[in-house]
């Protein structure tokens, strides 16, 4: 299985990343939120140094519970965020929240405005709260949302949300890197349910119909209800979400964030799934399978930069493929001289 | 370092919904290719900084109109040598006299601005102001 | 049939290089004739049904235009001295502004008031502000009006608690009360509880003022602020028009006869610097407002049908540099405001995008109103500007806008789903930034400011300061009060207001329990956000 996103150049720069200061680390071990938010902020621009990151707090992360809110613009995700963000650390945990807004590929700039709806949460000490652009991820999420995770979860946080940007469609980078994933819906999107990328309705582990005080949410849940009995949507495969032949439709649960109604359920639900995870040894599964997509997808890179360096072969494919759009030819000849170019050598005593 | 995107965290401190200019500037900024954090109204100086902390803000914008500027702007710079993120940039605008504008610059206060003054303004004045701090910060 | 004129020469001469359009961004023709009319028949009298030409027969002959500035700053007393200042100055109503704590239904103490006190209108926590407020003020004689919204209905009820303990008949009592919350989630953004629960204390208002006060105007429907938030000429006409169809079908869908309630419904426009389109502006709002109101909603009093409005000159449109040159802005603003046939009129002072007025500055403003009253010879003529070409065509382009933006909100299931949805304020937001790209571009100019701009400039009028011990001396008088009220009769008046809260009893009785008791406006919020919820804010760009 290849990982296409989110994908960052993990390796290969790593010599080109600035150091993480020791005095940086050692706030950060202290419990600082500001040694913490600078570490989240190299992470995001240096991408390079992720594999120090994640040496640094491998014994800290692979705990924590990370849980995906997706779902079209303007059910209110940010506002039922917050809302279960404060339902769970009132339930003892510490949330980490990261809301994911999108960067525009015009100007690069990002507006951010998912904290408005976070006001009540400002302050709260077991709660820590980032917002990211999502820079040059196209797949609902930023490149760096899982390492951001990695280093709120090594801060001390074991439940982190992570509301993506809700633009509708490609929502599916937080399969990768949720373990739970939340769908939320309101009154009036029933059409929107038949149109939805595929994939993200049958990876929903909990269904939330938000703003329940308007009317309509019994229409929603039918509409929800009947996708399902006609045997569910087609497993995707490769999804670790998906259902395994079962089909059962997972819990719907109706809420209205702003009004707090239904937020208690939807904890409960949620830390009832969290702990069936852990304890059926699912979650493991997920790590396992997530650490082996990263393994295998930084030697990847490993071996595309060592190549791209000795051959400069980025520019020429990208010449290439523009020529042969126009001749029509097969693009094969190309790939067996580009692999022609190298050989593989294993340092000696393998 | 000083290519990343700048990050700005921008809020209205205190009671007053007029935010007009806050939206204005704020989508300006956006458009100059900054990362915009919009906290929105009726907010106090403590949960401004703290939202600054966490999203490790370069800048600060504040925007008051309702003539409480020397009571927000002074607390919010306390807040942020509390919080160890004095260093960092708050800048803002309103309608505030030039004499409480001095006042405010003399305890570290940035540039202040006013109806009538250009979004390129501001924009330049940040840049120019985030080179130089993240400058002075790495070394 | 009418025609445009052949082959003109002005059609081939070359344009100077500009942009010819409204403030608004609407394009405008270099020539209007005849034939835009498009057959149109214009209206001949004013005071007849749809009243475009104005809501009164003999307009500013029978009456002229009630001049009330909008004045409140510090503590009860300053402002009481303001109001006496500019009565002596020949000002023939007032219109109260109050501070940030009270629009927003705080007390003084309370910790989020900290710093805003008295800094932007007038601080009243109890009704012992407004006795003070008020102090030798015959209000049965002057007309009052105030410029508050969520905790409209406690201050109202402060102010009559007031009226009958001097003694004065609240039959008698004439003015307005903003009391507009829908443009509060629209643009001016200050709230408490969510729309519903807030518009049924309106319609409370409604019906107590229709049997007990029954010369106030019980709601200004204010297009005012959804205009300086940055809206242009149509949608500021459009969404307060809107909001205010949002009221009346409320009060109807509450009970009431729409001829109880709807002949004391009042609006308050802006008027900003595009001098035509803001006449066109007020002219379309009677033609709408009215038959709405007949064909809709079946008023069948005419007095149902008139628009009548105060007009306040546009804020927006001044400016901190060179701020003398904001008088000129001013007084051609009241000019449009005189012909588009405003009730009442503000006129703002030259300083108000620096300070709050000073005195001098107030004194002027009030002057130029005096100018246009008095010297211009304006107010002789009933809607000079009926049937000038440019205008009934601007007038019924602008209808047509409005008109419209209706059927889009009604597409949206109404107005409050429509704000909860964030169509106008998103239409707002864009409008504004459209502008302010528009000055970058130079492509609209404002003297001083991106054009004409001097250097080194000094500042040469004086500015008021609120002094800094008004916020400590309000916070002591509130708990002097607190602690010699009668406590317990505090309490009990606001339970008893929390219980009918919960029902659906008319609420103002309670309110005025609480206001002679003295409870503070802060108490009365609290206890009802117990009852009704707290609105949050919706942001949308």
């Amino acid at each position: 299985m290849t990982a296409k996103s989110p994908r960052v150049k993990t390796s290969g720069n790593e010599a080109e990343a600035g150091a993480i200061p020791s005095s940086l680390w050692s706030a950060f071990f202290e419990g600082s939120r500001r040694a913490c938010a600078r570490l989240i902020t190299r992470v995001e621009n240096e991408p390079g140094l992720v594999p120090v990151v994640r040496d640094a707090l491998a014994s800290r992360i692979g705990r924590a519970i990370r849980i995906g809110i997706t779902g079209p613009p303007g059910v209110g995700k940010s506002t039922l965020t917050a809302a279960l963000a404060q339902g769970l650390a009132n339930g003892g945990r510490r949330v980490g929240v990261i809301a994911v807004d999108p960067s525009s590929p015009f100007t690069g700039g990002a507006f951010m405005g998912d904290r408005i709806r976070m006001d009540g949460l400002v302050g709260d000490k077991r709660i820590y709260i980032r917002s990211l652009a999502s820079r040059e991820g196209h797949g609902g999420l930023a490149p760096t949302t899982p390492y951001v995770a990695d280093v709120i979860e090594g801060f001390g946080m074991d439940r982190i949300l992570i509301e993506t940007v809700g633009v509708g469609q490609a929502e599916i980078d937080v399969l990768r890197c949720a373990d739970l994933v939340i769908l939320v819906l309101q009154p009036g999107t029933g059409d929107a349910i038949q149109t939805m990328k595929a994939g993200i309705i049958e990876a929903a582990d909990i269904i939330v119909v938000n703003k329940a005080d308007q009317p309509g949410v019994d229409s929603v849940i039918q509409s929800l209800r009947f996708l399902f009995s006609l045997g569910g949507p087609l497993p995707i495969k490769g999804n670790p979400h998906a259902p395994q032949n079962t089909r059962v439709a997972p819990p719907i649960l109706s809420t209205s964030a702003l009004q707090a109604q239904g937020i208690e359920e939807l904890v409960a639900e949620v830390e009832k799934q969290a702990t069936s995870l852990i304890e059926s040894g699912r979650h493991r599964e997920m790590r396992r399978a997530r650490l082996e997509t990263e393994i295998r997808s930084a030697i990847q890179e490993y071996l595309w930069q060592s190549y791209e360096k000795l051959t400069a072969a980025d520019e020429t494919i990208r010449q290439k493929a523009g020529e042969l759009v126009l001749s029509g030819e097969s693009p094969y000849p190309f790939i067996r001289d580009l692999q022609g170019k190298a050989t593989i050598s294993l340092p000696p005593g393998r | 370092m000083n290519e990343y995107p700048i990050k700005v965290v921008v809020g209205k401190p205190g009671l007053d919904g007029h935010d007009r200019g806050a939206k204005v500037i704020a989508r300006a900024l956006v458009e100059a290719g900054m990362e915009v954090v919009y906290l929105g109204l009726r907010q106090t100086p403590e949960s401004i900084v703290a939202a600054a902390v966490e999203e490790d803000a370069d800048v600060i914008g504040l925007s008051v109109l309702s003539g409480a500027h020397m009571t927000q702007f002074r607390r919010v710079h306390e807040l942020m040598e509390k919080e160890g993120i004095g260093g960092r940039l708050l800048t803002g605008g309103g309608i505030i006299p030039t004499k409480d504008q001095e006042a405010l610059s003399k305890i570290g206060v940035g540039k202040l601005f006013g109806p009538g003054d250009e979004p390129q303004e501001i924009i330049d004045y940040i840049r120019t102001e985030v080179q130089a701090r993240r400058t002075h910060e790495a070394m | 049939m009418a025609h445009k004129i052949q082959e003109p020469q002005h059609r081939t001469a070359p344009f100077r290089d500009a942009e010819f359009t409204t403030i608004s961004g609407r394009p405008v023709e270099l020539l209007y004739t005849e034939a835009d009319l498009d057959g149109q028949k214009i209206e001949q009298y004013p005071g007849d049904y749809p009243y475009t030409r104005g809501v009164h027969p003999t307009m500013y002959r029978g009456k002229l235009w009630t001049m009330r500035l909008f004045a409140g700053m510090g503590n009860a007393a300053q402002t009481n001295e303001r109001f006496k200042f500019l009565l002596s100055k020949g000002q023939t109503g007032l219109s109260t502004a109050f501070d940030n704590p009270t629009l927003y239904g705080w007390d003084s103490d309370d910790p989020i008031s900290e710093g805003e006190v008295g800094k932007t209108g007038v601080a009243v926590d109890t009704m012992a502000d407004m006795e003070r407020l008020f102090q030798d003020i015959p209000l049965d004689k002057v007309s009052t009006s105030m410029t508050i919204n969520a905790p409209a209905a406690w201050v109202f009820a402060m102010f009559l608690a007031n009226a009958e303990k001097q003694g004065i008949g609240l039959e008698k009592l004439r003015g307005t009360i903003q009391n507009d919350i829908l443009k509060e989630y629209i643009a001016q953004k200050e709230w408490i509880f969510p729309p519903e629960p807030h518009i049924r204390l309106i319609t409370d208002m409604f019906a107590f003022c229709a049997d007990h006060v029954p010369q106030w105007n019980s709601i200004s429907i204010s297009g005012y602020h959804i205009r300086e938030a940055g809206a242009t000429a149509a949608q500021e006409l459009a969404f307060t028009l809107q909001d205010g169809f949002t009221y009346v079908e409320h009060a109807i869908e509450a009970g009431m006869d729409v001829d109880d309630f709807a002949p004391r419904l009042s609006f308050f426009f802006n008027s900003h610097l595009d001098f035509f389109e803001e006449i066109a502006k007020l002219r379309a709002a009677r033609r709408i407002w009215a038959r709405h109101m007949r064909e809709k909603y079946g008023a069948k009093n005419p007095k149902s049908w008139l628009c009548r409005f105060h007009v306040q000159t546009a804020g927006c449109s001044l400016t901190a540099q060179q701020p003398e040159v904001n008088i000129v802005r001013t007084a051609l603003e009241a000019l449009a405001g005189v012909l588009g046939g405003c009730q009442s009129l503000h006129t703002n002072s030259m300083d108000e995008a620096l300070a709050l007025p000073s005195d001098k500055a107030a004194e002027i403003a009030l002057r130029t109103q005096q100018v246009i009253a008095y010297e211009s010879g304006v107010p002789n003529v009933a809607d000079p500007l009926g049937g000038s070409y440019f205008v009934e065509k601007l007038t019924s382009e602008i209808e047509a806008d409005a008109e419209k933006y209706f059927e889009q909100i009604e597409a949206l299931g109404g107005m409050v789903k429509a704000i909860e949805r964030g169509f106008p304020q998103q239409e707002i937001t864009r409008a504004a930034y459209e502008y302010q790209r528009a000055l970058s571009e130079k492509r609209k100019i404002m003297v001083g400011v991106n054009d004409f701009a001097n250097e080194h400039e000094k500042l040469e009028i004086p500015i008021l300061e609120i002094d800094e011990a008004v916020e400590p001396d309000q916070i002591a008088a509130l708990k002097k009060i607190k602690e010699s009220r009668d406590n317990l009769a505090v309490s009990r008046c606001l339970e008893e207001l929390q219980k009918a809260a919960r029902t659906k009893e008319n609420l103002m009785p309670h309110l005025l329990d609480c206001a002679r008791c003295y409870t503070s406006i802060g108490e009365v919020s609290h206890a009802l956000i117990k009852v009704f919820g707290e609105y949050r804010e919706q942001a949308f760009f």
